[in-house]
């Protein structure tokens, strides 16, 4: 309570003295240092000097409430919490929380329960992980440092902080000892197994468990986000409706990730506003997760809501990229030509046939390609045909009704493959989004400006701003090279020829 | 560490009546149970409080193997077997009965005193009504004997310790000692003059051992025991995880318990066979914490013990 008092001074005065007195514990000594390098970082850091102080208080603003009262305070308190499958359940948990239909009450409640019994970091825990990793203490790696968590994150918590150049920052700091019990946990494959088969019935679990294993041992590597996110970050750098805040290098470690502290509106607040609003925030979000994953070959495997800010005019930011899933070119081919030859050749037997060679559909199935058509047609339904449509929360709902719909024909020779279990979580997932803002927009035409095999011309506005954009950063690359030399550079558009010419009409006349 | 088929079964296992009724709503109901006894808004710290080593014991992750542990103790004692056997409806309604037993426990360790000692008054009156002659050893027995309720006592206390030192925290030895002495109140609450009741850990292991002639597996033991290792009737996922709580238990018995119940000695508990264990009460745990009130209670103790610390 008292803690919470002292958070509201500091937003309402935005002094630094208030943060001193919340952390009066940490004696007067580190207070001094704190206010002469927050006076040092005040001189050098002008650039920043405007929004940061903003930024800072309004993050403070939009604090979840954690309870603070029961904070772990040692790495003992994160392993009974976390340790003994209860970290991995709560991952399971996570990737599950998008297909929801698929669950059991009972699991389902289970899961979002355990989510709510991770308390926070107390500071001093949150602090001293700073420390190990940063090699000084928050308050002198920081010009401000706010001991108080924003926000939870999965494995971790996130503070709000100003950099000592005067940025605003999100530090994501992870739970000590995590990453070693989730992978000692993760090693049980027979126990996840049973588990998961309860989770998700209809799926296949040793498909799944891999998956899983895979991604949670990415996600607890906190470089890996920090290099996703820097690799979209630089894909999208001057987008006209995305924005991806950047990565602080210097300030990220494997247990740490800070990038810049961005400001908009909540999903839930979104939803409030003007249906032309939230259609031109869902075709951004449309737009990125398919430019994302036909150009950049990459696809942000958490599409919750709470992982974007809104600001309207469809500009949104992207939070959040511990979950990334990076394509191959052979993983993302078959991907391309279902599509293709459903909703741009209409040719049903060489979209089965893609099914099949996928993997998603058991070849020589006693089905007729009019029945797995007819199953799989609803994943496409709003692209197939050209026209508005509106993304119904019915729709969605029935989207993933079919998708484990256990007594349909098709199910018993269908199968996810595994490099696109993810996919299909993350795809229902979107669904979901969409269909809770009862989106309108013509989305086969904006489908059509990104797919490689047909690039179609910009249809809406802001496809026109975003034609311009992609004009910009050709020539920009083309004339000075500069982006070149930024590490972990790939915006994927020599694979972007490279797929293009896979799908070019005459090669795919001659498809089997 | 799989145990063997229990292989000397005593004898006269025609004594049984009926059979056991299915274990449906086993974690529901001991949750529930659990979440009653955690007041919220308790006039007092109770007998114990937030800073005693039973309050931060309780929410470790081995309790569900010192419960069942305990359970098969206890009924090695003939008379105690034999009340709980022919009184307390434990045949028509077995997770009836360990949902008052886990309700009892909870509410004398966290309740206030006031709650506490009605509880512990209930108990008692119920207990006069018990008396009967065990079929097995032809002896009189009454459950409010202090004997056998020492022995329930005793067994419960020693099992918590078990437990937590194979799958759980261990506590330290001071700490160990701490909890037997802060136990003393609960034997008490029930009717067990404070003279009798072992008040360290060596002195319950005396104890324990002065009790171990009279101890012997009964039909009803040994149908008991086969019905808590195995419950018939719950569901699947609980039930698969049950076969580690089971493994866990027998591998915490002491090697006369096992001999008595038909086992061999065990064998050596592997590193990654308890580290299975251990995930399994892991999950077992998760599973709990996500019936309704559970988190809910853990979360006013911890914010309470929190509290004392700071103090």
């Amino acid at each position: 309570m008292r803690r919470r008092l002292l958070a509201a001074v500091t937003i309402a005065g935005g002094a630094a003295v208030a943060v001193a007195v919340a952390r009066r514990r940490l004696g007067r000594l580190r207070l001094e240092r704190g206010l002469s390098a927050l006076q040092l970082a005040a001189r050098g850091g002008m650039r920043y000097a405007g929004s940061a102080p903003r930024l800072f208080a309004a993050a403070g603003e939009h604090r979840q409430q954690l309870r603070q009262d029961l904070a772990l305070q040692t790495a003992e308190d994160v392993a009974a919490t976390l340790g003994t499958m209860k970290g991995v359940l709560m991952k399971i948990g996570q990737m599950a929380s998008y297909i929801d239909d698929g669950l059991s009450p009972s699991v389902r409640r289970t899961l979002s329960r355990l989510q709510d019994s991770v308390p926070p970091m107390s500071a001093e825990l949150a602090a001293a992980v700073v420390e190990s990793e940063l090699g000084m203490p928050p308050e002198r790696a920081f010009a401000r440092w706010d001991p108080e968590p924003i926000a939870a994150a999965s494995i971790g918590q996130v503070h709000r902080a100003i950099t000592l150049d005067g940025r605003a920052v999100a530090v994501k700091v992870q739970y000590p000892g995590i990453a070693e019990t989730i992978a000692a946990d993760l090693e049980n494959v027979a126990l996840l197994r049973r588990m998961l088969r309860i989770t998700a019935p209809s799926q296949d679990v040793d498909g799944l468990i891999a998956e899983l294993s895979l991604r949670v041992s990415e996600e607890l590597d906190y470089r890996r986000e920090a290099a996703n996110q820097r690799l979209l970050a630089a894909y999208y750098q001057g987008h006209p409706t995305i924005s991806i805040p950047a990565i602080i290098d210097e300030l990220s470690t494997p247990r740490i990730v800070t990038s810049e502290l961005a400001d908009g509106v909540r999903f839930a607040e979104l939803a409030t506003w003007p249906q032309h609003e939230r259609d031109l925030a869902a075709e951004t979000i449309y737009r990125f997760v398919f430019r994302s994953l036909y150009e950049v070959h990459a696809f942000n495997g958490d599409p919750h809501p709470g992982n974007y800010l809104f600001h309207g005019g469809g500009r949104v930011t992207f939070l959040d990229f511990g979950l990334v899933k990076h394509f191959t070119t052979d993983e993302l081919k078959p991907l391309m030509q279902m599509v293709r030859h459903l909703c741009v050749d209409n040719d049903p037997e060489a979209f089965r046939a893609s099914l099949e060679s996928a993997g998603f559909l058991r070849a020589g199935a006693p089905l007729s390609t009019e029945t797995v058509v007819e199953h799989l047609a609803v994943f496409y339904d709003m692209i197939r045909t050209p026209g508005d449509r509106t993304i119904t929360g019915d729709y969605s709902s029935a989207v993933v009704r079919r998708f484990f719909d256990v007594r349909s024909p098709v199910t018993a020779y269908a199968s996810i493959p595994r490099s696109y279990v993810i996919l299909q979580r993350i795809n229902l997932g979107l669904f979901g989004l969409l269909g809770g803002l009862s989106a309108t927009a013509n989305w086969r035409a904006i489908a059509e400006e990104i797919w490689p095999f047909v690039q179609g011309p910009a249809s809406t506005p802001m496809g026109e701003a975003e034609a311009a954009w992609r004009a910009a950063r050709v020539t920009g690359r083309l004339s000075s090279g500069r982006e070149s030399s930024a590490p972990n550079r790939d915006d994927g558009s020599g694979v972007w020829k490279a797929i293009a010419r896979q799908f070019s009409p005459e090669e795919s006349a001659h498809d089997p | 560490m799989r145990p063997a088929e229990p292989g000397r079964m005593p004898e006269a296992t025609q004594v049984t009546t009926d059979p056991y009724a299915a274990a449906t709503g086993l974690v529901a109901r001991s949750a529930a149970a659990y979440a009653s006894g955690v007041p919220e808004a308790p006039a007092d710290d109770g007998f114990f409080g937030p800073g005693s080593v039973t309050w931060r014991m309780s929410a470790d992750l081995a309790a569900p193997i010192a419960g069942l542990r305990a359970l098969l103790l206890q009924a090695l004692h003939p008379l105690a077997m034999a009340g709980v056997d022919e009184h307390s409806g434990w045949r028509e309604d077995p997770v009836g009965r360990l949902a008052a037993t886990s309700a009892y426990v909870s509410v004398i360790s966290f309740g206030d005193k006031a709650a506490a000692e009605r509880a512990a008054g209930r108990v008692r009156g119920i207990h006069q009504r018990i008396r009967g002659v065990d079929r097995v050893t032809g002896r009189p027995y009454a459950a409010s004997d202090p004997a056998l309720l020492l022995w329930v006592h005793a067994a419960l206390v020693e099992s918590a310790l078990a437990a937590r030192r194979i799958f759980g925290t261990p506590l330290s030895d001071g700490d160990s000692d701490g909890y037997v002495a802060e136990m003393v109140v609960a034997a008490e609450l029930v009717g067990v003059p404070r003279t009798q009741i072992p008040a360290s850990v060596a002195g319950l292991q005396r104890y324990i051992s002065s009790v171990l002639p009279e101890l012997r597996c009964t039909p009803a033991a040994s149908e008991s025991m086969a019905y808590l290792l195995d419950p018939p009737g719950l569901p699947e996922d609980i039930a698969e995880i049950w076969q580690d709580v089971r493994d866990g238990a027998i591998a915490a018995l002491p090697e006369w318990a096992l001999a008595m119940y038909g086992y061999g000695p065990p064998g050596p508990l592997t590193p990654g066979r308890r580290t299975e264990i251990r995930q399994a009460l892991g999950v077992l745990d998760a599973v709990f914490i996500g019936e309704p009130g559970v988190l809910e209670a853990r979360q006013r103790l911890t914010s309470r013990m929190r509290a004392a610390r700071i103090a």
